[in-house]
């Protein structure tokens, strides 16, 4: 894939439909939105007339949960076409999945689940990224997943895997910061070694969110809880490798007024700049 | 261990029924937990009113049973509890009301996002010229969303005053059995229960079979009956086009056979 992402530096907001009747009714200051792209595809009716409003007001970048790009059995052809009939729809910044598998001969776990880094993982990660991006005519964007186990006879650290696959596909990553957090604590990895091993130049977002504790004290990736002072610290530590690639919060559950989650992307957005001058 | 095998393996683990033995890794309990709090959570945003009717211990005890039974497929979470009604069918056996309302819930939220298609409107047939051999012909598109099925009890009642949050007194009074239709016009859904005779004309059309074959089902004496109902349901948005079957080409001079 020798096609390339120009970078984007702007301050946005997972879509959801919560908020969907303030973002329709004035501006908000927004530079981008994301939106789950399984929500708008191989649909009609309400759902994609608001994203095509949506559409009118921001840029939109698509990110999915179902490629299942790390699935031994390789990738659905039915989801591709209909994801690259939502892109010709709306021309989006980009669109992302995650570093992960959902599902196996016919079953869909609907989960992000893990991959052992090894060579055999990294060829089948590397051949499905190659084939999506030949189907969807333009890179892909790969994002880091929070996991919560580890296989043994791994080869590679996490960023390693995806530092390779940077380079035997051309995809660029999109960095979710508190994934980076939550992994680091479930396995006993530092993250900015995480971060100091990712090529700079291949980031181009990133996401902020929360996360909860869970029972035996791992760290869970719930996105129903602001972000943390551990995960605002680790996005200052990658803003000053990455720059002030396109930044977002993420919140999938207890959402919160649409202004709170603006004052949150604020403090993205003063982080950053404080780094900039 | 290939990835396909180790994946198959994780798929099976995170499938298996609490009972089996064998006690989960605690990342592999959290994998499980959220695949089932997934799915649950799924059935439960579907069948709201579902849920509220037959209550909450005996909804996530029919729930738990499906997401044992009928693990997910589709790409789609939105799919996921397609068989739903059909399984509370068999458990709730005796209360018919509860698979129609669960039935009426889903394919209600399907309209509201089923592919758009463009509504004929009697303008656009008027438009068409047709004389009376093409109206024997003629066929014709369901609107967006369209479904139908018998119900034998007032589910469309009981959706309302679920909806109202005043089902605590509703009374499920005895219903002659109908079919209950469900379409999307413009961005809205709606339903309709329909009597025997309109659902016997429109289900001609459903089953793609020529109008004539209605006008046949209607008979002389329901001719105009059946020409309300028509009216109605192009109002309605019942309807997404129509066809016709090509007319013949005419074989040009001197082409052979």
């Amino acid at each position: 894939m020798s096609q390339t992402i120009q970078p984007f530096t702007g301050f946005g907001l997972g879509l959801r439909k919560e908020h969907h009747a303030e973002i329709l009714a004035c501006a908000q200051p927004l530079d981008f939105v994301e939106i789950i792209s399984e929500n708008f595809m191989a649909c009609g009716g309400r759902p994609l007339h608001t994203l095509d409003a949506v559409r009118e007001r921001h840029r939109v970048a698509m990110h999915g949960v179902s490629l299942s790009l790390g699935s031994a059995h390789g990738l659905d052809r039915a989801y591709l076409a209909e994801l690259k009939a939502l892109a010709q729809r709306i021309d989006p910044l980009w669109i992302s999945d995650h570093l992960c598998w959902t599902g196996i001969q016919g079953f869909n776990s609907h989960d992000l689940l893990p991959l052992p880094y090894t060579e055999e993982a990294l060829d089948i990660c590397a051949a499905n990224i190659a084939r999506a991006q030949d189907v969807l005519e333009r890179p892909l964007l790969v994002e880091n997943p929070s996991s919560y186990l580890s296989f043994a006879g791994n080869c590679f650290s996490e960023w390693q895997f995806l530092a390779a696959l940077t380079e035997r596909t051309g995809c660029y990553l999109l960095l979710d910061v508190n994934n980076i957090y939550v992994s680091g604590v479930n396995h006993g990895f530092d993250p900015r070694a995480f971060i100091a091993g990712i090529p700079a130049d291949r980031v181009r977002q990133m996401h902020l969110a929360g996360h909860s504790q869970g029972s035996d004290g791992m760290l869970i990736d719930t996105h129903d809880a602001p972000v943390c002072p551990e995960v605002w610290e680790l996005y200052t530590c990658a803003v000053q490798r990455f720059g002030t690639c396109a930044t977002m919060i993420e919140r999938d559950d207890a959402i919160p007024p649409l202004g709170d989650l603006l004052t949150e992307l604020d403090q993205a957005r003063t982080a950053a700049a404080a780094l900039a001058a | 261990m290939t990835l396909a095998q180790q994946q198959l393996a994780f798929a099976a683990e995170l499938r298996a029924d609490d009972a089996l033995p064998g006690e989960a890794s605690p990342g592999m309990q959290i994998y499980r937990n959220a695949y089932r709090a997934r799915l649950l959570s799924a059935l439960e945003v579907s069948y709201e009113r579902t849920r509220a009717w037959v209550g909450e211990e005996a909804f996530a005890a029919a729930a738990c049973h499906y997401v044992i039974s009928q693990p997910p497929r589709d790409w789609t979470l939105d799919s996921y509890g397609a068989n739903f009604p059909a399984v509370l069918a068999c458990l709730f056996t005796g209360d018919d009301e509860v698979a129609e309302l669960a039935w009426l819930e889903w394919y209600l939220q399907q309209a509201f996002a089923a592919p758009d298609r463009a509504e004929l409107n009697g303008a656009v047939l008027a438009q068409a010229g047709l004389d009376d051999a093409d109206w024997e012909q003629l066929r014709l598109t369901m609107a967006s969303g369209f479904a139908a099925r018998e119900v034998r009890r007032d589910c469309t009642g009981l959706w309302q005053a679920l909806r109202s949050g005043v089902s605590a007194g509703f009374v499920l009074e005895p219903a002659d059995p109908g079919m209950l239709i469900v379409w999307r016009q413009g961005l809205t859904p709606h339903f309709r229960v329909l009597s025997a005779g309109e659902f016997a004309a429109l289900d001609c059309l459903v089953r793609n079979k020529p109008f004539g074959a209605a006008a046949t089902i209607a008979g002389e004496a329901g001719a105009a009956q059946l020409g309300q109902w028509f009216a109605q349901w192009l109002n309605e948005g019942l309807f997404s086009g129509f066809s016709l079957p090509r007319a013949p080409l005419a074989r040009p001079p001197g082409a052979g056979c």
